[in-house]
């Protein structure tokens, strides 16, 4: 079986699992009560919520290129639950730093955080479903000199790993524009309850961890866009013909699936270019670039095609949209992985630039 | 659609790695990389590039080639295209001829021209347009009137690339009047001899000063039966067949590889946040769009005819380098030199001439646009 299999296999069958538990109705309520039970639950059940992270630490295994096949079916059917959250990015984290995964939906944020040995202080911003997340997973600076508790992790000022139980913390709730949860986490002399020492780069890996894992959930989304856009734009009649006819209207229809197609193959060539569960910078950098900008050109782009009736509470459409809104800018934004693989490229010089573009896709 | 990542084997790496060594080998120091398509007429070039092994490499061993597959020759015309080596007198030839001959010609006409393009001897040129035939193809007007032996052609062709310099030309032509029905039956494929009676080249200037796309008359130019491509009559199924080979391969993204290599070398260091996000961009979708048209490659390779993916390709990839050149214009800053001190200055001032053609040929943005809207709304019903 190749990888290419098993991934699509992955993606339909998350697809499949979703089609019927993401209806409108659970999507308005889990706006207003923040969670959605119905679709967690099946999603946890089959053991999708942890693809990507090693069996060994408690996860379902699977490649990264796996784990977000399951956001981009997530993306698409719109789970108004942290998938991403719970396995890529905090799953990750928790089992690269030896510690066993707690049961239920975890969530990971960043922010600046210490930890004196004993207790933690600090705050994180916008963190997915902090409120219903049954742990929330963090990367703290540890403390040195006085403030430090003899022989604790991070006692030698050294990041550490942390998890919280959210009840512990003050949340103040707060929301992306599609009402999913983005909490903030204020952490005043909250004792861990597990600790230990952060990987190397740790937050490094899990800022590209959670680019990467917008990116697959952006080409999820779009591409359902894309599907919606066209069906609407062939049904809806004026001037006696579908509008889908007129060029100006088929324009948008084109670019659409330029820009899902384009999203799509980023986020899926920076998943296959993970190695040991991790996904390369450079890779992550241009898709997240690439998804980013793709989010926010198919949104105009559908909104326009689709008329006023895109924009009602009514029609699917703005389900998405307000996500791709939303996760765009999510871990970073277009102009921020830009910037940074700019950097990159620019420091290789004009020599390196064409070999390190071309640099393959590993099989 | 047929996009998924496609990765190189081990092999395919090896065949890059060893033609990046042997243009860096070939191309002297100061080289000024050409824009793609647009590079160099360069004979000597060309036949050294076939005694490698590198021009026509997908023509089967049999008639002279590599037997290559296509996503080898894709790994060879990136590394020519990212280079801005001087391929233009023979990429018509084994990029498009070679293919149609292959796959419509006959037996005596891939024994004779095969081997030459391969050998970097025989030059092509594609006789499509005309004076009142742009996107609309099927209205071309030029005529081939069954004679004793062959045809007689008369009419006019535009925009021929290099029929200054090449051997042959393509040319599209009624073989039979237009009817009322399919305006598209009645066209054929007949393979011009550029240097026969009755040819009159003549330079049509462009806005930047060059003087390599041509007019070429045909007054009653004699064609020999053997020289017809293909059926008879089926000229339209041939060029759209053709298509899905012309539109999506690395000419449509890497044009402006040298001008974006030369923006690095004048303005990449310690770059501002701006430069640096436009450093970024550019090669997060110069890398994106690659991964498309890889897959399109494979893909064809695999015996399909990806003819809608291949449209979306052109057109991203195109966009793509028009875009390019207008943001290293704008974060470069001052007026564009054509005279300019640095190898940037010149070939900026080359791309904003050139770059109006990169979304015209191969098919226009406009028509590629409605080929894919009509093959994306046809497969939602």
């Amino acid at each position: 079986m190749t990888a290419t299999l098993d991934v699509t296999e992955v993606r339909d069958a998350v697809a499949d699992l979703l089609a019927d538990r993401v209806t409108p109705a659970v999507l308005e309520d889990a706006e207003r009560e923040g969670w959605a039970a119905g679709v967690w639950e099946p999603l946890h059940a089959g053991g999708f919520t942890t693809v990507g992270v090693p069996e060994a630490a408690g996860g379902a295994g699977g490649s990264v290129a796996e784990a977000c096949a399951v956001l981009e079916a997530a993306g698409a059917a719109s789970a108004p639950v942290p998938v991403a959250e719970t396995g890529l990015l905090a799953g990750r984290l928790l089992a690269a730093a030896g510690i066993a995964l707690p049961d239920g939906p975890l969530t990971t944020g960043t922010g600046e955080v210490s930890f004196d040995g004993r207790a933690l202080s600090g705050r994180l911003a916008r963190v997915a479903w902090a409120r219903q997340a049954a742990r929330i997973v963090l990367i703290a600076d540890g403390a040195d000199g006085a403030d430090a508790a003899d022989g604790a992790d991070g006692a030698d000022g050294s990041p550490v790993v942390a998890v919280v139980d959210p009840a512990a913390a003050r949340i103040t709730p707060g929301t992306n524009l599609a009402g999913e949860p983005r909490d903030a986490v204020d952490l005043d002399g909250v004792v861990p309850e597990t600790t230990a020492p952060a990987p190397a780069d740790a937050r490094e890996a899990l800022a590209r961890r959670g680019a990467l894992a917008r990116a697959a959930m952006i080409a999820g989304a779009a591409r359902r866009v894309g599907e919606l856009t066209v069906a609407y734009t062939g049904e809806r009649v004026q001037f006696g013909r579908p509008v889908s006819r007129f060029p100006a209207v088929a324009d948008h229809l084109v670019r659409i699936a330029e820009q899902v197609e384009l999203a799509a193959i980023a986020a899926r060539s920076a998943a296959a270019s993970a190695r040991d569960g991790e996904p390369a910078a450079l890779e992550v950098a241009a898709a997240s670039a690439v998804a980013s900008e793709a989010a926010g050109l198919v949104a105009a782009a559908a909104h326009q095609a689709t008329g006023a009736m895109g924009v009602t509470r009514e029609f699917a459409l703005g389900v998405l949209t307000r996500r791709l809104w939303s996760w765009r800018d999510e871990w970073g934004g277009e102009r921020a992985w830009s910037t940074r693989l700019g950097h990159t490229l620019a420091a290789g010089g004009p020599e390196a630039l064409w070999p390190t573009l071309s640099r393959g896709v590993r099989g | 659609m047929i996009f998924d990542p496609t990765p190189l084997s081990p092999a395919e790496e090896e065949l890059r790695a060893e033609v990046r060594a042997w243009l860096a080998d070939v191309l002297p120091d100061d080289f000024r990389p050409g824009l793609g398509l647009g590079s160099r007429h360069d004979p000597e070039f060309t036949r050294a590039l076939a005694q490698r092994g590198w021009v026509g490499m997908s023509i089967p061993t049999e008639y002279g080639g590599a037997g290559a597959s296509t996503v080898r020759r894709f790994v060879v015309i990136e590394e020519l295209l990212a280079a801005g080596a001087p391929i233009a007198a023979h990429w018509i030839a084994e990029r498009q001829t070679a293919p149609a001959l292959l796959r419509f010609g006959t037996e005596e006409q891939r024994r004779w021209f095969l081997p030459r393009i391969a050998a970097g001897e025989c030059w092509f040129s594609l006789g499509m347009s005309e004076p009142d035939a742009g996107s609309d193809l099927a209205s071309v007007r030029t005529t081939a009137t069954p004679v004793d032996g062959g045809w007689r052609v008369t009419g006019t062709k535009v925009w021929t690339t290099n029929a200054h310099l090449n051997h042959f030309a393509v040319v599209l032509c009624r073989t039979s009047p237009q009817g009322d029905g399919d305006r598209h039956a009645g066209l054929s494929q007949l393979i011009v001899d550029l240097g026969a009676d009755g040819v009159q080249v003549s330079p049509i200037p462009l806005i930047d000063g060059e003087e390599h796309v041509n007019e070429v008359v045909l007054d009653g130019v004699f064609v020999p039966d053997e020289r017809v491509l293909g059926e008879v009559g089926q000229g339209w199924a041939q060029v759209t067949a053709e298509l899905a080979h012309e539109r999506s391969g690395p000419d449509r993204y890497l044009s402006v590889l040298g001008l974006y290599r030369a923006f690095l070398a004048v303005h990449g260091r310690d770059p501002d946040a701006v430069r640096a996000a436009a450093i970024g961009r550019i090669g997060a979708q110069l890398w994106a769009i690659r991964q498309l048209s890889l897959a399109v490659a494979r893909s064809l390779e695999q015996g399909e005819a990806p003819a809608v993916e291949a449209s979306l390709v052109k057109d991203v990839g195109t966009t793509f380098e028009q875009q390019v050149v207008e943001t290293l214009r704008d974060v470069a800053g001052g007026e564009i030199d054509p005279g300019g001190p640095t190898m940037f200055d010149r070939l900026l001032a080359e791309c904003v001439l050139n770059a109006p053609t990169w979304t015209l040929r191969g098919g226009t943005t406009e028509v590629l646009r409605g080929i894919a809207a009509k093959a994306l709304t046809r497969s939602a019903r």
